[in-house]
């Protein structure tokens, strides 16, 4: 009904009018931000290059998501053995009362040895070495873990870092290699 | 502060100036959306205090992660959707702030008048009408209708699909509608 | 009250320089030794002692420092890091209070890094009540670790807070980020699983922190 759609344009009309916001709130602002100085907050790399300006909008591209994703379905494709469901880190195996058993996977067809470097193992490289299963590449360990958050990578052939697909990256990768984070829960 | 050499700089430009370390040109982004997006702010939480509230912390949390903002051109839209973010969090907190004891007494009685029978001019009616909108679809109407913003700038910024968007947006229509005839049939009676 | 942390990294740099000087540190930890150099291991383990000092959590720090020390990282990459982290922890503990656990003062850093305020985490602690914020913090941190804009992560983490178990957390975080493998942006990704998840619950929700009004 034209009565009713007027009704509701002269709303709309009403609600565009702008609003006056006082300009207290400037200082305000600027208050705030001046009392909680952040040096060397932003990454160096952004004072640095300023030539993001110039260049065209930056893809965000999730390499690895997608890739995730096939993999674990290959796994389950290949082998359907129970120990194989992909277990993301954070779903743990089994609860117990001293904490939880985590089991982390990561395909590596091409590497002769595999290791998980990790907070629960002082990144040590020798602590936890990975099994080879099967004859497609995939490497697994078990790890019993404690409540907490854990920052981890695989270390393949003593020399190439890997971060673990299937779990969220680290925030940043503060010493130049990839890294992951698996979080348990207090029971 | 320096807004006369701020006048005329792109949003992309400021930004620059601020991420090189000369904060104070944050002043001139504050200053330039200010009341634009003040009046979403208003316009979703109801009242110019929990406005005023919610633009502050989106400028401040504006400045702090500023390094993240991908796309400097559209400091604006990007800004936007942090303020959005926060008048649902403020939003949540105050409906249920009626529930609890309250100091300021004439921010109760701005807050939680609901009858239309109370108010006679136009403007407050329509706002008491947009109040009485659940908060996400109220939400979605401001943006389309009021921000005018596409579907899928709404989708980029609030995550949902274009379809519950609409039908969100075509709720809010219906309802104010039957709010603002309900409003008018009582001040006529 | 909030502490900057930029401030705090330079206390915990201070506090270095001030216990080089009075004397052999009581942060030792035989773990650092041989991995880091020692005028590193020395300024390192002022950190811990600040930290002890402050009754912070020092096991996450030692872990930082081997970590890079595994991956081959520069020396005062090393203590940089250190000392961030230091600060995190500080802020976390004071956001979420002397009783937080370790787990989640450690998670408390990771969402501070990723961009939430401490004011989040003191408003997520009151809306828990006596649940533990441990996977709350963390799957704010990894979803702003898979894309989603911190801001976002912070509101979808409160609007769940109430009403939410950790297993559910973390089966959210886990859809959001399968259906951002499948190519969805990640706000969409959010969105279409909070608007799944979320429930309001009937309770009145706890004061949040005024900022300071106009006169």
């Amino acid at each position: 009904m034209p009565e009713e759609s007027d009704r509701l344009e002269q709303a709309i009309r009403v609600l565009k009018e702008p609003a006056q916001i006082d300009s207290g709130l400037d200082r305000r602002v600027m208050a705030e931000i001046e009392s909680v100085p952040l040096p060397g907050a932003w990454p160096h790399r952004f004072w640095m290059t300023l030539d993001w300006l110039k260049r065209g909008r930056p893809v965000r591209v999730s390499p690895l998501g997608g890739l995730a994703f096939t993999v674990g379905i290959a796994i389950l494709v290949l082998f359907g053995r129970e120990w194989m469901t992909p277990q993301e880190p954070g779903a743990p195996l089994a609860t117990t009362a001293q904490g939880s058993v985590v089991q982390f996977v990561i395909v590596a067809p091409a590497a002769s040895g595999v290791s998980l470097v990790g907070d629960f193992n002082d990144w040590s490289s020798a602590a936890t070495p990975m099994r080879r299963v099967g004859g497609n590449g995939v490497w697994e360990v078990t790890v019993p873990l404690d409540a907490g958050r854990y920052r981890y990578a695989f270390l393949v052939d003593g020399s190439t870092w890997l971060r673990d697909p299937s779990a969220p990256p680290t925030l940043d990768d503060e010493f130049g290699r990839p890294g992951s984070v698996v979080t348990i829960g207090e029971l | 502060m320096g807004i006369h050499d701020v006048k005329g700089t792109s949003d992309a430009a400021l930004v620059a100036r601020v991420l090189a370390g000369e904060t104070d040109a944050y002043a001139g982004l504050v200053a330039r959306y200010r009341d634009r997006l003040g009046r979403y702010a208003v316009r979703m939480l109801g009242n110019e205090a929990d406005a005023e509230d919610a633009l502050q912390e989106a400028f401040v949390r504006g400045y702090r992660s500023l390094a993240r903002c991908t796309d400097p051109d559209k400091f604006g839209a990007w800004l936007f959707a942090i303020l959005i973010n926060r008048c649902r969090t403020i939003g949540k907190q105050r409906a249920r702030r009626q529930q609890l004891v309250v100091q300021d007494e004439a921010a109760v009685a701005k807050a939680s008048v609901k009858h239309p029978e109370e108010r006679s001019a136009l403007r407050e009616t329509i706002e008491w009408a947009v109040e009485q909108l659940s908060p996400t679809i109220r939400e979605a109407f401001l943006l389309k209708h009021v921000e005018e913003l596409s579907y899928d700038e709404m989708t980029t910024i609030t995550g949902a699909k274009t379809s519950a968007l609409k039908m969100r947006v075509a709720r809010a229509r219906q309802e104010l509608q039957r709010l603002l005839e309900e409003a008018e049939r009582a001040g006529r009676e | 009250m909030r502490t900057p942390t930029g401030q705090l990294a330079l206390t915990f740099a201070l506090a270095t320089s001030l216990s080089a000087v009075a004397g052999p540190a009581l942060g030792q930890d035989p773990r650092l030794e041989g991995r880091v150099p020692e005028p590193t291991r020395v300024e390192i383990e002022a950190v811990l002692d600040s930290a002890l000092a402050l009754e912070l959590p020092t096991e996450p720090l030692v872990d930082r420092a081997l970590e890079g020390a595994s991956k081959g990282a520069a020396p005062d990459l090393i203590l940089t890091a250190v000392r961030r982290l230091a600060a995190e922890l500080l802020a976390a503990r004071d956001a979420m209070g002397p009783k937080s656990s370790v787990p989640e003062i450690v998670a408390g850093a990771s969402a501070l890094r990723a961009g939430a305020e401490p004011e989040d985490l003191a408003y997520l602690r009151a809306l828990r009540g006596n649940q533990t914020l441990t996977v709350a913090t963390a799957v704010l941190a990894d979803l702003v670790a898979v894309g989603v804009p911190v801001d976002t992560a912070v509101s979808a983490v409160i609007a769940l807070a109430e009403a939410t178990e950790d297993v559910e957390y973390l089966a959210f975080r886990r859809n959001v980020e399968r259906d951002i493998a499948l190519g969805a942006s990640p706000v969409t990704a959010l969105g279409v699983r909070l608007d799944a998840a979320a429930e309001f619950a009937d309770r009145p929700l706890p004061q949040r922190p005024q900022r300071p009004r106009k006169p």
